[in-house]
């Protein structure tokens, strides 16, 4: 039978070890480690960069650094569901021998890529202090918004992890849902060329939301609206709770299905 | 009150090759289901009907053939598998033994398998620090500590896997084929942690296909076959039962 006693502190001394493990895993093992982390998103954004506001003379005021935002921020959203969803598959060894709380392993997937969004940022920062902007008070609110993000993405994580111990070809299906997403979410343009009629429909994606409010907050220093701020609110907490209830609700057979 | 208890305990598994792994079989089968026919799903019970009941400081081996369920017994009692039916209470802490030396990530090293394994058994980092030193000598792999595991013999996996077990505090210990790998010198050392654990009084439950073991450790012994309890009594006593059967039927 599952231990009842597993507390908080059991699990967060779980989630320490395996981050641990999975940065040196990704990091000792290559030769220039954290350089391929900068470097992915660096070189998406360089392409783009070079299409949007060299060939196609898009006539936007600080593009780099708005483009540079939604790239860091939707690499993070990629990044950390892929390995989110492949945490239990990977981890196949431990899950077979040993019980312990199985979401542990989704948290400290997105957890991992927490810590290279962070890195990024620092990129970010040097782009944007580079490009003579200063943030205003509203650029705090970026933490909480970070907080929405990976509880978002953590609660798509676990459905997704949950899915794939079941079927493989999920893996696939996700890769060409996340390149759909990247489109029709405005990372590489803003909001306001998207003609009105879809805009709504845009909005039904969070990652929408956590890009552009992102941007107004350090762009031009705009607060978006108390209503919209609890609709994200209510979004990322809800997709968590869903995604944890799904993932409990599934949880004693995964060892079975791996 | 007894430290373990099972009633009616069956594990069934579905035959693997009508398990649906692609959304494409679930959807055939799906569509099957609704239209023209049902998918066969063939039952295979690992365990059937299962009672039993250990009380503290008990050391119980459990023998059976190949494929018998006694792994299965293990994992239903460690957490890892639900069973389809039955009751199964256990009090107190478990640590699992269970087909040492698999549960590591081949690409790390012995030192941060290490980490993560106690973690995973309940042990903090500040705990595992302080047995680092013990469980590496216990291990006897040396200067071999921050080498990655897939460069690792199976024997100094096997023999790091029991290393760290054997430093845990739990009350009931779970113990599947401990003995398989590990030379002589290795094999009384384990065998010197059997008795400790037993001396101090803790329930330990120990699968092994070496009876001459299990009669010499043990108190009580199972005899599990194709899913069932075949015999529950003094180890020595089922040990030979077990001889006898395996003899009438050859």
């Amino acid at each position: 039978m599952p231990q009842t006693n597993t507390s908080l502190v059991r699990n967060l001394q779980i989630i320490s070890q395996l981050v641990r493990g999975e940065f040196k895993l990704r990091y000792k093992s290559s030769l220039l480690g954290y350089f391929w982390t900068l470097f992915k998103p660096l070189m998406l954004f360089g392409v783009i960069y070079l299409v949007f506001s060299v060939f196609l003379r898009s006539p936007m005021q600080n593009y780099a650094v708005y483009l540079l935002l939604g790239i860091v921020l939707w690499t993070f959203f990629t990044e950390a569901t892929m390995t989110g969803m492949n945490s239990l598959t990977g981890k196949r060894e431990l899950i077979t021998k040993i019980y312990f709380p199985r979401q542990t392993l989704v948290y400290a997937a997105t957890l991992s890529s927490l810590i290279t969004l962070l890195l990024n940022l620092l990129i970010f920062a040097v782009f944007y202090f580079g490009a003579g902007l200063l943030p205003g008070w509203a650029s705090l609110l970026f933490l909480p918004y970070l907080l929405l993000l990976l509880l978002f993405t953590t609660g798509i994580s676990l459905i997704l992890a949950s899915l794939y111990a079941r079927f493989h070809d999920l893996s696939h299906i996700w890769e060409v849902i996340l390149q759909i997403l990247f489109w029709i979410t405005p990372i590489v343009y803003d909001l306001s060329f998207v003609p009105e009629q879809f805009r709504a429909w845009l909005y039904l994606n969070p990652m929408t939301q956590f890009i552009s409010f992102s941007r107004r907050i350090f762009l031009i220093d705009q607060v978006p609206s108390l209503k919209q701020h609890a609709v994200l609110l209510a979004v990322s907490l809800g997709v968590f709770a869903i995604g944890y209830w799904f993932f409990k609700k599934t949880e004693y057979k995964v060892a079975e299905m791996i | 009150m007894a430290q373990i208890s099972v009633q009616n305990l069956s594990k069934s598994f579905l035959v693997p090759h009508q398990r649906r792994t692609t959304l494409k079989d679930s959807f055939v089968d799906f569509l099957g289901a609704g239209l023209w026919r049902r998918p066969v799903q063939e039952q295979f019970f690992a365990l059937n009907d299962v009672n039993l009941e250990i009380g503290a400081g008990e050391f119980v081996g459990i023998i059976g053939p190949n494929g018998s369920g006694k792994s299965t017994l293990l994992k239903i009692l460690a957490g890892i598998y639900r069973p389809n039916a039955g009751q199964v209470n256990l009090r107190g802490s478990v640590a699992p033994l269970l087909e040492l030396g698999i549960g590591f990530q081949q690409d790390l090293s012995a030192r941060d398998n290490i980490y993560i394994n106690a973690a995973l058994l309940g042990l903090p980092a500040s705990q595992t620090r302080r047995l680092l030193p013990e469980i590496v000598e216990f291990a006897e792999i040396g200067h071999f500590l921050d080498l990655k595991i897939k460069n690792y013999s199976s024997g100094m996996r096997q023999r790091l896997a029991f290393a760290i077990a054997a430093h845990l505090d739990a009350d009931i210990y779970l113990c599947d084929e401990v003995f398989a790998v590990g030379d002589e010198s290795f094999q009384q050392k384990c065998l010197a942690v059997f008795r400790r654990w037993r001396d101090s009084g803790k329930t330990i439950l120990l699968v092994s296909h070496n009876t001459g073991q299990i009669a010499d450790l043990c108190d009580r012994a199972l005899l599990i076959d194709r899913g069932q309890l075949l015999a529950d009594g003094p180890a020595t006593a089922v040990v030979e039962l077990y001889h006898q059967t395996l003899s009438a039927t050859r």
